[in-house]
């Protein structure tokens, strides 16, 4: 018992406390208040993003890639459409009578119903499409066309495979597509400003990307941009309803200045020996003609090939899959000679009258060594015209002799050699034009004389790849004037190449398209078994590339038992005169004879593309 | 007429602003649980029946004179201890925790009428005793709170255990527990701390505290829930998304809408405007109890007023600090708005026995 005083103190008492504790949860209750107020007020757009983030999904849907044209307008490489049964699992509820119905007419294969009920579950729960199975046949569709009433939530829909009409004709022109490796997909997809996520795909082999040639080039205009549908999902990832659509934007075509009849002859004609052949339209300097042999089927690799097939192609001695017209390393061998012979008038070391006395060979003066040609007891009393036309190598080991390397070597390079000359070739290759520096830097050895020499008769160190041959070949044609090459006509207007000389002018010209028709049309020339093959005149140079040097026919004929140190049979040509329309290039690997090797594969390609005009 | 009116005042025990106050809040609770639901009727229904018959038991349990209540205050705690063993051993198991009595027509949450009892036998055993309350009374007492908190915690059910503890404590504290005892036992309580951690909290207990401290370590795990609710609420904003178009409520982002995250349906639906109109209805309750407590006819009146307002203002509390993220989720539902049956009419017997303590005056005080 407690008595009056004491009572009025515990009132007082429990009044303090009462308050005091109510004051502590006020306090409490107003950091709460505060606490929402963040949340709702100051932080309201992160959370306000944060909710509709959580409800909203994106899924990415492909674009279709552009079509591939040649110069006539005709179809390269096209989408070609499958179809595939799919069902939508969400609106089914027994998957093993259905399974069993469709099964009915159109057989499915055990691996098929396996992954449709090890994925049913899940595609349900998510509301999302099932394959049951792909690449119908025309009879499976038209099956099941007539029966569709019989299967609700069951359809068939196109995918799409890339295919090219050609599969071996454009292998390293236009090149493949392959598989979009991970990071290349987060690179493309970041620069719309989205991310690898649930993609509706067009192409049955999902994310398409240019692995070689044009359709790597040419990657980003060929894919389109990604397009999205918005749709409004719930915690477990279920698809609800959908927001929005954002078409994807297809590809651009591509309209390509390939001629695929001239490549249908160079592809025959080449016949699966290595070798390039590359054909240049000389007004507007766009590839018509770019076979590199031998060749694979661009279909069987962006298609899926079995590991067998590709291990065979990869470790073909023939190498299928190098390019060899733009990554063919040759020496140009006796077609250099009217380049060195330009370089002779440019200089002033020579004019159209000089003549040397060819005896067969020259004698370095330095240290008596000796250049052979290729004739026996020489040429004799010998012009610029006839030296090309015969093609005397003495007569440009004595104009080389006279040659300041470096100057040489500048010169060559308005020819195209040792540098790119193609504005969309996929990885080509430079070539190689020696100078003294390059020796000295590479080999460690200072030049020789020698050097100089060998390099009058495109031998030694010097390189060129079929492409650069072709150019050259159409540079002389235009008479110092090109465009830059490409694959696709009206790109390069802007990239044109002027041949700046002081000492050569159109009489010069003339007179050396003159010489390279002689190559063919006179007795002499050493491409005359071309004469009859064409009915129109056209100018060109033969060479044969020597792999191993030899000091007479009988050497060579022990060598050549081995075929891989057979000589490599090359040519440049142009036509039809006096007007070239044309410029090729002709490289056959161990070929042996320029002229009469190489030369018919450019004429027939020539005939295609002039006939066809 | 006047006859009339002076029967009802002298035999009719009332609080209109209490009445209606809880009346409005339950009111408010049925629209939102009717959104928190996604428009689930028979929810809806059920929780009808139980606020009709919560503020009809909240009427009659206020007309008795606060004696029955002090002289009947034993036999009221018998039966819920009896009620919480009965529990323990015949109990149904819900998600591995029993703390349901299947009535058959109602599971009734055994530790829901402790948490009305237990103040009302503390203020029944405390009100007559000298200040300061002696050590040996305290002792008493706390090893009664203790015992029934331990056996309300093994259910195991931590979020009402705690409210039964602090219930006891605030007791304690409001009869005059002394200042000295309150300082040293704290101390202690603080360096019991890790003990407590190690041996009475349950793996999954402890590993919502340690979400809390750090909810974005696991977003998708265990700190999902506390994430999501923060979503809700941050993504109402001033207005809110309107009713019945909350996002993260009806795609089910949100765990338990109708329980303990019914506050983030609210704050995501009805925005900070809708928050601080329900906060102002709590808060009109709350200060009403303080004010009938203050003036209260006796010490036994006071602190059953006390304690049993503080329950009702500490359960608001940890609800919603826990769905703020502040406190970790210990399972506590917001009076009179969530679902539940027992929790829910425990309050209204809990205001009942307020508004009987209240407005009993005695002319003669002792």
């Amino acid at each position: 018992m407690i008595d009056l005083n004491d009572r009025f103190s515990e009132k007082k008492n429990f009044f303090n406390r009462l308050i005091l504790i109510y004051i502590l949860f006020g306090c409490l209750f107003l950091y709460i208040l505060i606490k929402t107020f963040s949340l709702q007020i100051s932080s309201y757009s992160d959370y306000e993003l944060a909710s509709l983030k959580n409800k909203t999904r994106e899924i990415l849907l492909q674009p279709s890639r552009g079509i591939i044209y040649d110069r006539n307008g005709q179809i390269i490489v096209n989408n070609t459409p499958s179809y595939n049964l799919i069902i939508n699992p969400s609106e089914i509820t027994n998957l093993d009578s259905l399974l069993d119905q469709i099964n009915t007419i159109i057989s499915l294969r055990d691996s098929d119903i396996l992954y449709a009920k090890e994925n049913f579950k899940t595609k349900s729960k998510l509301n999302r499409e099932l394959v049951i199975k792909r690449n119908l046949s025309k009879e499976e569709i038209a099956k099941f066309e007539v029966r569709k009433y019989q299967f609700p939530s069951t359809f068939i829909d196109e995918r799409y495979s890339r295919e090219s009409l050609y599969p071996y004709l454009f292998s390293h022109s236009i090149g493949y597509v392959g598989n979009l490796s991970d990071d290349n997909l987060k690179d493309i997809l970041s620069k719309q400003n989205l991310s690898p996520r649930e993609t509706i795909f067009k192409y049955s082999n999902g994310f398409l990307s240019g692995k070689t040639g044009l359709e790597n080039i040419y990657d980003k205009e060929l894919r389109g941009s990604f397009g999205k549908k918005i749709y409004e999902v719930d915690a477990s990832g279920r698809l609800l309803n959908e927001r929005e659509t954002i078409n994807p934007i297809d590809g651009k075509d591509l309209y390509t200045s390939l001629d695929i009849e001239s490549q249908k002859v160079a592809f025959k004609e080449l016949n699966n020996r290595r070798g390039a052949v590359v054909a240049i339209d000389i007004s507007d300097g766009s590839i018509v003609t770019y076979i590199s042999s031998p060749s694979f089927s661009v279909n069987q690799i962006s298609n899926g090939l079995s590991q067998s097939d590709f291990d065979n192609l990869i470790y073909d001695n023939n190498k299928p899959f190098f390019d060899r017209a733009s990554q063919g390393r040759y020496s140009p061998a006796s077609t250099i000679k009217p380049a060195i012979g330009l370089f002779g008038l440019e200089n002033e070391i020579i004019d159209w009258d000089f003549t040397i006395d060819d005896k067969g060979f020259f004698t370095l003066p330095e240290d008596g060594r000796i250049y052979r040609g290729w004739k026996k007891g020489g040429h004799g009393i010998i012009n610029l015209k006839d030296a090309i036309i015969e093609s005397s190598n003495t007569f440009f080991f004595s104009l080389a002799y006279k040659s300041e390397i470096n100057q040489l070597t500048n010169y060559l390079s308005n020819f195209g050699f040792g540098r790119s000359v193609c504005l969309d070739c996929f990885l080509q290759d430079e070539g190689l034009l020696p100078d003294p520096t390059w020796k000295m830097n590479n080999l460690n050895f200072g030049w020789f004389k020698g050097d100089t020499v060998n390099l009058g008769v495109g031998q030694g160190y010097m390189s060129a790849t079929p492409i650069q041959l072709a150019y050259y070949s159409a540079i002389i044609a235009n008479k110092g004037i090109l465009n830059k090459f490409s694959f696709v006509q009206n790109e390069n207007s802007e990239s044109k190449e002027i041949f700046y000389s002081e000492n050569i002018d159109d009489d010069d010209w003339d007179k050396i398209h003159q010489s390279m028709i002689g190559v063919i049309e006179n007795p002499k020339g050493t491409a005359g078994r071309l004469r009859d093959l064409k009915d129109y005149v056209i100018a060109a140079k033969s060479g044969t590339v020597e792999l191993v040097s030899t000091e007479t026919k009988e050497d060579y004929k022990i060598i050549r038992e081995v075929e891989g140190k057979r000589d490599h049979a090359i040519i440049i040509a142009f036509g039809p005169m006096p007007n070239p329309k044309y410029a090729i290039s002709v490289v056959i690997e161990n070929g042996e004879s320029g002229g009469s090797v190489a030369g018919p594969v450019a004429i027939e390609v020539l005939n295609t593309l002039i006939k066809n005009d | 007429m006047i006859e009339m009116k002076n029967i009802l005042k002298t035999k009719i025990y009332f609080d209109p602003y209490l009445f209606i106050s809880i009346s409005l809040l339950s009111i408010m609770g049925l629209v939102f649980l009717y959104s928190a639901s996604d428009g689930n009727v028979q929810v809806i229904v059920k929780q009808s029946l139980f606020v009709l018959f919560g503020l009809i038991l909240m009427f009659i349990v206020s007309q008795p004179d606060p004696d029955f209540y002090k002289s009947n205050s034993l036999a009221f705690i018998t039966i819920s201890f009896i009620l919480i063993l009965l529990t323990l051993f015949f109990g149904k198991e819900v998600n591995g925790a029993k703390r349901w009595l299947d009535l058959g027509f109602f599971s009734l949450q055994s530790s829901e009428i402790i948490k009305i009892a237990l103040p009302i036998f503390l203020s029944a055993y405390l009100y007559d005793k000298a200040l300061p309350i002696r050590i040996f009374n305290t002792f008493i007492t706390i090893l009664i709170i203790l015992i029934i908190v331990n056996f309300v915690r093994i259910q195991p059910d931590l979020g009402t255990s705690l409210v039964i503890l602090i219930a006891g404590l605030y007791i304690l504290f409001l009869a005059g527990l002394s200042w000295r005892f309150i300082g040293i036992s704290s101390g202690i309580f603080i360096l019991s701390l890790p003990f407590i951690w190690k041996n009475f909290l349950e793996p999954f207990q402890r590993q919502r505290i340690l979400t809390l401290l750090d909810p974005n370590s696991d977003p998708f795990g265990s700190g999902w829930n506390i994430t999501q609710s923060k979503i809700a609420i941050g993504s109402g904003g001033l207005q809110g998304k309107g009713y019945q178009m909350g996002s993260q409520s009806h795609l089910d982002f949100l765990p338990e809408t109708e329980t303990d995250f019914i506050f983030s349906v609210i704050a995501e639906e009805f925005g900070f405007i809708g928050v601080c109109i329900l906060l102002l209805v709590f808060f009109f309750i709350i200060l009403r109890c303080l004010y009938l407590a203050l003036n209260a006819r006796d010490r036994f009146c006071r602190l059953t007023i006390g304690g049993l307002s503080l329950i009702f203002v500490s359960t608001i509390f940890i609800n919603l600090a826990m769905v703020i993220g502040i406190i970790p989720i210990v399972g506590m539902p917001l009076p009179f708005i969530s679902k539940g049956g027992s929790s829910l009419l425990s309050f209204y017997i809990a205001f009942g026995i307020i508004i009987s303590m209240a407005s009993h005056k005695k002319l003669m005080q002792k």
